[in-house]
């Protein structure tokens, strides 16, 4: 049965991927790609006794997509996909296999419910809802079932990057907000030190230089600099720039400089779109070919394949450019 | 001190900011979660799982009773605020489902209760035998979270339990009376360092103080002592997908592993009576009577002479007409065991 995985992994992120390209999330479309696709044909030429190993395999790889880490678009995949398998199950098994969902899983979903039914999604609340209603799921500790097997080798599942959501955190959680109690209290904290050390000890000791000086500052051009990358729009030279020229002047009108540049920041830039409405928004770097290589030239290193590798490679084409 | 600048507002603010910020939250070791990914949990009270899911879930949600379609659309609609069109619109958009019901009992008593746990339980088959090739077929059973490790046990069917000690070759027919089950009634499962006796028994003995003593004495974390039989599944803390130990007959020791804990669906048996539920089990090949390869063997001879291979195996029948004359005396020189088959349990 694990030989079926990586297959019907494919299969549904064809469907998938065409789906995301429509930039929609209404059931219409993607019942329109799943007929067109003919989908349902995943459940035929089964023999009886594999049916229900199959509907299980089937129905545990769609309900990775319905979860975090994918954007609210593939998860809304996820779970059309999921009601559509859910609904195929070949008749002749007599019973349905219910969806699995496991307790840690919960909030995901809560949290999936309510973005959808504040952007009212109303065909993905309802389907959601439905699939509740007819008791397709089923509660659960894990999402498989765990038979202790380590021995197997098995590759680590590679997550579909084109899927992924868009990190978002580092803009949320250094927000305005934060950056001015920060600089408040690096005030304060400065302003302290520099009084008890003047009095106690002589003023170049850098031994109470524990901190990082400008830390407001960086943090907030390092969270552009990833922000204006994931955009990839190149403006982070300018605000570099800009934080160099802040630091160098006085304590006290340094303050308000920075709080000023910060808010205008804060203000210029695009706000995050709110999750359900993100995949309408024109996405130019994860989708695109030269952005796609840039993630990979900055998360891992290409290893050149060992000579063997390279000598079948040869000789395997040799091989088909030379058969009549 | 700085003029007009008091050390405690320092302070003061900055507790303040802490505070504001959101700290992360204890992780909940009632959420199960994984120890290594796809191969098991940590361990997790399974009455604590059970709150966990019915806290967050109505009631409605885990009940039996199927939720009529009418009354579905129309506190949807009211929800969402929509009108007549659009709900057709999602009408026909979205289709319908199909329900089906798991098997119900007569009496209502015997009906399992909405919110229960149902756990699957994959026994192994120990690796014991060193003469015959060993298969290990293992049976899976469906528990509920009100039952005892009790009725794990017995619901447990293993060959060694069947099994006569001694060589009966002189008297064949008083073999059936000393089955070991009968006679060995001390068993135990371990999860998570307690080690869980069947002490139902006045036969029964603590057959877990030895390896508990030894343990003492090595190092070991201490482990403690239970009753299989007051030990409801409900009750336990342990892992999923992580084998942990049944031991009979004093060294006939299986594997279990919790493969699922779950809670009752619908679609699942709700007849209490038919639990444990057995759905799965390994049939084993089984040996056949030397003489007539027709019956199954259930004697076990050796050092016999009319045999054509020590040992030898024999159906009842078969063994009879062999060796002994109509009177029931004893022909020849023989070693004769009783035999229970491996696949006795098919």
């Amino acid at each position: 049965m694990d030989f079926y995985r990586k297959h019907v992994k494919s299969d549904c992120e064809s469907l998938l991927g065409r789906f995301q390209q429509t930039q929609s999330v209404r059931f219409e479309v993607f019942s329109n790609i799943w007929k067109e696709m003919k989908f349902v044909q995943i459940f035929s030429g089964k023999p009886t006794h594999k049916k229900r190993a199959f509907c299980r395999l089937v129905l545990d790889i769609a309900y990775c997509y319905f979860l975090p880490p994918f954007s609210f678009q593939i998860r809304v995949g996820g779970l059309y996909l999921l009601y559509s398998f859910y609904h195929c199950q070949t008749a002749s098994t007599s019973e349905q296999l219910q969806i699995r969902v496991a307790l840690k899983d919960w909030e995901d979903v809560k949290n999936f419910e309510k973005d959808a039914m504040d952007a009212q999604h109303l065909d993905v609340v309802y389907i959601l809802k439905q699939l509740m209603i007819c008791k397709a799921f089923q509660f659960t500790a894990m999402p498989t079932l765990l038979l202790y097997r380590t021995k197997r080798n098995e590759e680590k599942p590679m997550l579909c990057e084109q899927f992924i959501e868009r990190a978002s955190c580092p803009q949320e959680l250094i927000n305005t907000q934060l950056l001015e109690e920060m600089s408040n209290i690096y005030e304060l904290y400065k302003n302290m030190k520099t009084n008890i050390i003047s009095q106690i000890t002589a003023p170049t000791n850098t031994s109470v230089n524990l901190i990082r000086k400008d830390i407001v500052s960086q943090l907030c051009s390092t969270v552009m600099e990833f922000y204006n990358w994931q955009q990839g729009r190149d403006i982070f030279d300018e605000h570099k720039n800009i934080y160099e020229r802040t630091s160098s002047q006085q304590e006290c009108s340094n303050r308000a400089m920075l709080l000023a540049s910060i808010k205008s920041k804060a203000y210029g830039e695009a706000s995050e779109a709110s999750k359900s409405r993100r995949h309408r928004q024109v996405e130019t770097n994860l989708t695109t070919q030269e952005d796609g290589s840039f993630l990979k030239e900055r998360h891992s290193r290409v290893m050149k394949q060992s000579l063997r590798n390279r000598t079948d490679k040869q000789i395997h084409m040799l091989v088909w450019v030379r058969k009549p | 001190m700085v003029p007009g600048l008091r050390p405690d507002d320092a302070s003061v603010f900055v507790a303040e900011n802490m505070a504001a910020s959101k700290q992360p939250t204890e992780p909940n070791s009632s959420i199960p979660e994984y120890e290594f990914v796809n191969v098991n949990t940590k361990p997790f009270h399974i009455g604590s799982f059970r709150d966990e899911w019915l806290k967050r879930l109505q009631p409605r949600d885990v009940s039996f009773q199927p939720v009529d379609q009418d009354t579905f659309e129309a506190s949807f609609a009211a929800e969402m605020g929509l009108g007549e069109e659009t709900m057709a619109e999602l009408r026909s958009v979205c289709r319908l489902d199909r329900l089906t019901v798991g098997r119900v009992p007569e009496t209502e008593d015997d009906m399992i209760p909405e919110g229960e746990v149902i756990l699957t339980i994959n026994i192994y088959f120990p690796g014991n035998f060193e003469k015959f090739n060993y298969v290990r077929p293992h049976m899976t059973l469906l528990m509920t979270g009100s039952h005892t490790l009790a009725e794990l046990r017995d619901a447990i069917c293993c060959v060694s339990d069947l099994q006569v000690c001694g060589e009966f070759s002189s008297t064949p027919d008083m073999a059936p009376d000393f089955i070991s089950k009968d006679i060995f009634k001390s068993a135990f499962f371990f999860f998570e360092g307690v080690f869980y006796n069947d002490m139902r028994y006045p036969e029964c003995q603590d057959i877990s103080s030895t390896t508990i003593k030894w343990t003492k004495s090595q190092n070991f974390p201490s482990f403690s002592q239970a009753k299989m039989e007051d030990t409801r599944f409900m009750d336990l803390k342990v892992k999923v997908g992580f084998p942990y130990l049944y031991c009979h007959q004093g060294d006939c020791e299986h594997l279990v592993i919790i493969t699922d804990v779950r809670l009752v669906h619908k679609g699942d048996c709700l007849d209490r009576k038919l639990y444990p539920l057995l759905t799965h089990k390994n049939r084993v090949l089984t040996q056949k009577c030397a003489v007539c390869h027709v019956f199954i063997s259930r004697w076990y001879t050796t050092r016999d002479q009319f045999a054509p291979s020590d040992p030898c195996l024999f159906c009842d029948k078969c063994f009879r007409m062999l060796h002994y004359d109509k009177e029931g005396n004893k022909l020849g020189e023989f070693l004769a065991y009783p035999y229970v088959d491996r696949g006795a349990f098919n």
